[in-house]
């Protein structure tokens, strides 16, 4: 039994050029000899930083770009070869505010899609009042979309990729940018497309997400596999040592660079969290590196330190952070 | 059934959804009082240099203004997709392209026939043109021939301002280009004698043409010849229209170049 897409050696280069007179070339492999694939019914996770090319890979498989070299394959159908076979049988979905047709109301923009992808008439009103219920939006279909918040509109964008009842669909990082309510709201929908039996490929940077929702994962970067498994086999899969976590108040680059230099130390990452810092220190296997860290930061005012058993995050910025 | 339900209601929702000239607070000024002051004004230095007559200035200026929701209608319903970020989703439809995007143009039609008879109308009645009531049906076939054909040239722009990005450059130029070298204002005899040869390859010429013959006492089937000549030019812009979109999105695909999504 063939798997519902099947991505084989696949590469994508763009050529760009600059300059008036003395134009120069250069070409950028987006993505590299890719190979992986989803089988029917999984949610399949496709992760990397930006620029990976996640976005590049999507727009391949669901007949936007053509491959440079390798084969893509979706229900069994050559993307390259028969694109038009391939549209009518998946969604696509990407995040973001745009796409939708502001100045027309909900149910207008689904009206509209649904003539595109054919949908019978007779079923079209059925169809879109089941989908706005679906996304919860029933009632709201006669507003025009530019009143929309973003979470509604990301609902929507779902509701639109699911008109003609794909057998594969495509989301490109729904949930960006939009609240913590909503974006569970929208991870809730996507369990459910899931259970009704939808093969989802699903790009995202939240790793909580993809660990949650997703079967398996790809990690990408610069357009090659790092690796692909069960969220449980990448955790493992990566030899993370001990994780610390150091909440600081206006920690100076030199004390991360300090830690970082550190015997023991793997990677460290250094965030904003509200008007607090946060340092992630990943150790290498077996190290001991608390006391060091903290002596590191020892000047410093600490709010709090915590160690943890690695997560996908730890393991993602292992494989992508060492790439 | 399925081509016919996207050119028609296709066509009229992405037509609403995209040229944001229909509010009333744009469409009035722009599309019904601008084209009135532009017969005006021209009807007036007509007069005052004892040129044309007003019927001249009317009929040239009342036929023309259907460029300006042609133009601007027909470029926005189809470069408004890349701005909207819809394109791509459009292009990962099954949609047949051409009913996608010819289907826009019915209602460009429309509103630039609608907007030519109001100029017509308002124009002839304030400089108190005499046009025999039996010379109206005829007008509004030749005005609707003339939306028709302008609407051909401005798929054409709409096509290359996917790619070129500046629509209202594009629409703003050929308006001038209309303006002048269609004999709108001007008598093709009067211009230099290379423009009429550019005339020649643009629409509305030989609808203003045909216009004045008709509103001068000539009937339908005496400039036959004309109507056909600009519906057959019309017909050249159209397949052109449909042969930049086809190519761009064939390119689109092998190099990146709409970035649609």
């Amino acid at each position: 039994m063939t798997s519902t897409v099947e991505v084989t050696d696949l590469c994508r280069s763009f050529k760009t050029s600059t300059g008036l007179l003395w134009r120069s070339h250069r070409t950028t492999e987006a993505v590299r000899d890719l190979s992986f694939s989803v089988e029917r019914g999984e949610l399949f996770g496709l992760l990397g930083p930006n620029g990976a090319g996640k976005t590049t890979t999507i727009k391949m498989l669901i007949t936007l770009l053509l491959p440079t070299s390798g084969v893509a394959r979706v229900l069994g159908i050559d993307v390259a070869r028969d694109p038009q076979a391939v549209r009518s049988r998946i969604g696509y979905v990407f995040g973001g505010e745009r796409g939708l047709y502001e100045r027309l109301s909900a149910a207008d923009n689904l009206r509209y899609f649904a003539e595109l992808y054919g949908v019978s008439p007779r079923s079209q009103r059925t169809r879109i009042a089941e989908l706005l219920e679906l996304v919860d939006l029933s009632g709201r279909e006669k507003e025009r979309v530019e009143g929309f918040s973003r979470g509604m509109r990301q609902r929507l964008h779902i509701a639109r990729g699911l008109l003609h009842d794909p057998e594969v669909l495509f989301l490109d990082e729904p949930t960006i940018g939009i609240d913590p309510v909503g974006a569970r709201q929208l991870r809730e929908l996507v369990v459910r497309l899931r259970e009704a039996g939808k093969t989802i490929l699903l790009t995202t940077h939240y790793m909580l997400e993809a660990d949650l929702l997703c079967d398996r994962i790809a990690v990408i970067d610069k357009g090659q596999l790092l690796a692909l498994g069960t969220p449980t086999e990448l955790k493992s899969s990566v030899d993370i040592g001990q994780v610390i976590e150091v909440e600081t108040f206006g920690l100076p680059q030199t004390a991360i660079d300090r830690i970082e230099t550190l015997d023991g130390v793997r990677t460290v990452t250094a965030s904003v969290r509200g008007h607090l810092q946060l340092l992630v220190v990943q150790g290498h296997p077996g190290a001991e590196v608390t006391g060091s860290v903290l002596a590191a930061v020892d000047d410093q005012v600490v709010h709090r330190v915590l160690t943890r058993e690695p997560t996908l995050e730890d393991a993602y910025v292992a494989l992508v952070g060492g790439s | 059934m399925s081509a016919a339900r996207i050119v028609f209601i296709g066509g009229l929702l992405s037509y609403r959804a995209l040229f944001n000239w229909l509010n009333p607070w744009i469409f009035i000024p722009t599309l019904v009082l601008l084209p009135i002051f532009q017969i005006l004004l021209f009807a007036f230095m007509g007069r005052q240099a004892n040129l044309e007559s007003d019927q001249f200035f009317v009929i040239g200026n009342a036929v023309q203004s259907a460029s300006t929701p042609c133009l601007w209608g027909m470029t926005s319903a189809i470069a408004g997709e890349r701005s909207s970020r819809t394109l791509g989703l459009l292009l990962a439809s099954p949609a047949p392209r051409v009913a996608t995007f010819v289907g826009r143009a019915i209602p460009v039609i429309a509103n630039a026939w609608i907007v030519s008879l109001i100029s017509f109308a308002v124009g002839a009645w304030l400089l108190r043109v005499d046009l025999p009531p039996s010379r109206w049906p005829a007008i509004a076939v030749l005005v609707l021939v003339g939306s028709v054909s302008c609407t051909g040239l401005a798929l054409v722009l709409a096509a290359i301002s996917l790619r070129v990005r500046d629509t209202a450059t594009l629409a703003n130029s050929m308006y001038g280009v209309l303006l002048i070298f269609c004999g709108v204002n001007v008598p093709l005899a009067a211009l230099p004698g290379w423009m009429p040869a550019v005339s020649a390859w643009l629409p509305l010429t030989r609808t203003i043409e045909a216009t004045r013959e008709v509103a001068a006492g000539a009937s339908l089937g005496h400039v036959g010849g004309l109507v056909l000549h600009e519906l057959a030019l019309t017909s050249g812009y159209l397949l052109l229209g449909i042969c930049i979109l086809r190519y761009f999105e064939a390119s689109s695909r092998a190099k990146a170049t709409l970035e649609v999504v």
